[in-house]
């Protein structure tokens, strides 16, 4: 299945856009997911600990498992105010 | 102390605005209402300093993730409404490049006492410096002047 990934604030710097498409196999995880964007994103490598992920408006654990038409949100801590 | 039926007093007023518009305090002011129940009105302001770290800057250019940004202060206001008594709640969020000296954050806390009021004001700016998806991008003067 394909996942619409989006990338907020410099995570748009680091990979370059501001959304991708990844293709992914059932069963796969958050955690799975970023470690094939890693391998597209280079320099998401570095902030893997620190990101956080959002499936539509919810913040997700990286063992959460993709379903079909999730949209996926990545981005560093936030910072309001 | 909160006595049980001020505890179960849900909030009567929400009011929530992520706007690029910049926060006009006399208008939000002039729109504040208070049950004869309610002593306690607190305002907050965050203001755009003009350093940022060691840096001088201008401005705070702001990024949101607008749909999660709502719903996470709704799951905020919700938590504030199990916990304290209060009436009225209103937050404005500036995004977009807010200048040095203005004000990027208002918020304005009704409660019965001054107490919760204080609290949940707190608790509110604390949660949405943790989980709303906001960002700051500061403008350095020597970028600009360089630029």
């Amino acid at each position: 299945m394909q996942i619409k990934v989006t990338f907020y604030s410099y995570f748009k710097d680091l990979t370059g856009c501001g959304e991708t498409i990844q293709d992914v196999s059932d069963g796969t995880t958050l955690a799975a997911l970023y470690t094939q964007l890693i391998a597209r994103f280079s320099k998401l490598a570095a902030m893997e600990k620190s990101t956080l992920i959002a499936v539509g408006v919810e913040y997700q654990p990286r063992t959460y498992i993709l379903k079909e038409g999730d949209q996926v949100a990545l981005f560093p801590p936030v910072q309001g105010g | 102390m909160v006595n049980s039926r001020e505890k179960t007093l849900t909030i009567l007023k929400r009011e929530l605005s992520i706007t690029t518009d910049a926060i006009n305090e006399p208008v939000l002011l002039a729109r504040r209402s208070m049950s004869d129940g309610m002593g306690a009105a607190i305002c907050f302001l965050g203001v755009v300093r003009g350093e940022e770290g060691a840096d001088s800057i201008t401005a705070i250019d702001y990024e949101t993730f607008q749909q999660m940004a709502e719903h996470q202060f709704k799951l905020i206001f919700d938590e504030i409404e199990k916990r304290w008594p209060i009436e009225s709640l209103r937050l404005v969020h500036r995004i977009g490049m807010v200048r040095v000296g203005e004000p990027s954050l208002w918020v304005e806390v009704i409660s019965p006492h001054r107490g919760e009021a204080f609290a949940a004001c707190q608790f509110l700016i604390d949660e949405m410096k943790r989980a709303v998806p906001i960002w700051k991008k500061p403008i350095s003067r020597r970028s600009q002047s360089a630029g």
